[in-house]
């Protein structure tokens, strides 16, 4: 045992040990590094070609795994959908068209707000993470930056952690990382949407801080507020599935389903910007757990 | 000069076959999750690795499964390479001291290895951070755990077809 220690192997073992203890010092406090990003230029164009493939694949076996009557029932199902969204879409012009004469006739002008948005695929989804984080194709050559929001055509789904030159990190809304500034637009009262494990693993959030005298009713739809300017503003979150008293204070929480199956994102889109971004506080801290004062 | 050869394309074909399955791990959809659990198929490909070569090689391996998996999880890198990069120190060096290297005594390696990497995960990355680290562990790390060791057998055979068939005749005499 004494000589152990003066082989040649053990001195490789402790430079080592060094090496990487100042690793974790240096990624702990300087965020992203050379190494991350060499190991992104290695692993992301595998994973890409890896996520079609399997993606592919599943496609076609899900498809072909249906019976004749399932796909008939399915096909009647989309048919029905699509005439009643045909009607609604008719009425959506009716209303935009009495909108825009309403304006004129009101003299009302308002720049039109648009959120710069980048498609991306998730290639990698990390099974060491228990909030269900997940990477996407594209990072900071295609504009990509930390604290961008990320959506899908359902929602919002989450945050960019970490924005490497080619891929980038998602931390999903379900994590306890992430705090959301909410609103319900029905009842206009607001809140803060986060989760934790036992929530997460059920795929639900939470929207916390309603008055005891709260309004929210199951079915409402939960949105974005845009307060601290981290999220853009009106971007659907879910759906209110029940309101229940706080366990700690006088205040009411509702559970809310998000629209996108989080733990199941495949294409989404990166906000990389958006008008009134990073004018206010973020949300995406932990050291603010509640992130009560920027929801307000 | 063969021997040297030979190495390197067996170091060559250890480092392919940890790319290729941290691909496999993180592809979404590739593997089923049970329970929520997915495997991490880097923990039993690193730690039977460690069990054919010497100490420092799978050092060296175990660093490179252990920043993948860190890259993989998070930014911050260096946390599973220590863990790991440790572990298959050791692992080489039991092996070659205390016991033959058989598939009953790799899965008994896998079982406290991967066990100590999970329950150091558990520890380090969640514990201090986390509410209900409990349930977290019951229902999240558990089931990872025992579905990641499903994998030992069936990687442990892979690398021993590798060494064995890229190992000069008198090394896997030994």
């Amino acid at each position: 045992m004494k000589d152990f220690f003066k082989t040649s192997s053990f001195k490789v073992l402790a430079i080592v040990v060094v090496v990487l203890l100042g690793l974790i010092i240096y990624t702990a406090t300087a965020g992203g590094s050379l190494l991350a990003n060499m190991l992104g230029f290695v692993t992301s164009p595998m994973q890409s070609v890896s996520t079609m493939a399997t993606g592919s694949v599943t496609e076609f076996v899900d498809l072909d795994a249906l019976s004749r009557d399932e796909l008939r029932t399915m096909v009647e199902s989309l048919t029905q959908e699509n005439a009643q969204l045909r009607e609604k879409l008719v009425d959506y012009d009716n209303t935009l068209q009495e909108n825009q004469q309403l304006k004129v006739q009101l003299k009302i002008t308002e720049e039109a707000p648009e959120n710069t948005l980048r498609a991306a695929t998730v290639i990698g989804r990390d099974p060491n993470d228990v909030f269900y984080g997940f990477s996407i194709d594209q990072g900071t050559l295609a504009g990509v930056e930390v604290g961008d929001p990320v959506i899908t055509q359902q929602g919002l789904v989450g945050i960019v952690s970490q924005a490497y030159a080619t891929t980038s990190k998602v931390t999903n809304i379900l994590s306890e990382d992430v705090k959301v500034s909410a609103v319900v637009p029905a009842r206009g009262e607001s809140g803060v949407i986060s989760s934790d494990v036992t929530s997460a693993s059920a795929g639900l959030l939470r929207l916390s801080y309603l008055a005891s005298d709260t309004q929210v009713q199951p079915g409402d739809i939960v949105t974005t507020s845009g307060a601290g300017s981290t999220y853009p503003k009106d971007i659907i979150i879910g759906q209110v599935q029940s309101v229940q008293k706080a366990e700690n204070d006088i205040s009411y929480y509702a559970v809310v389903k998000p629209y996108e199956d989080l733990n199941d994102v495949e294409d989404t889109f990166v906000i990389i910007d958006f008008p009134g971004a990073g004018d206010g506080e973020e949300l995406f801290t932990q050291e603010d757990p509640d992130g009560k004062e920027d929801a307000e | 000069m063969i021997g040297d050869v030979n190495k390197l394309v067996r170091y060559l074909a250890y480092t392919l076959e940890i790319l290729v399955l941290f691909m496999v791990q993180e592809t979404p959809g590739l593997l089923p999750a049970i329970g929520g659990a997915r495997p991490v198929l880097l923990f039993p490909a690193v730690v039977t690795i460690a069990m054919f070569e010497a100490e420092v090689p799978a050092l060296g391996f175990g660093v490179l499964g252990g920043l993948l998996c860190d890259f993989g999880f998070s930014g911050m890198l260096g946390f599973h390479a220590l863990v790991l990069g440790l572990l298959c120190f050791f692992i080489s060096l039991s092996v070659r001291v205390y016991f033959q290297s058989n598939l009953a005594t790799a899965i008994l390696t896998g079982v406290w290895s991967i066990g100590l990497t999970v329950v150091a995960q558990w520890f380090f990355l969640y514990f201090f951070q986390y509410s209900h680290p409990a349930y977290a562990f019951t229902h999240h790390y558990l089931p990872k755990y025992g579905y990641t060791l499903l994998f030992v057998p069936l990687v442990y055979l892979l690398n021993r077809g590798l060494s064995q068939a890229l190992r000069p005749q008198e090394d896997s005499r030994l």
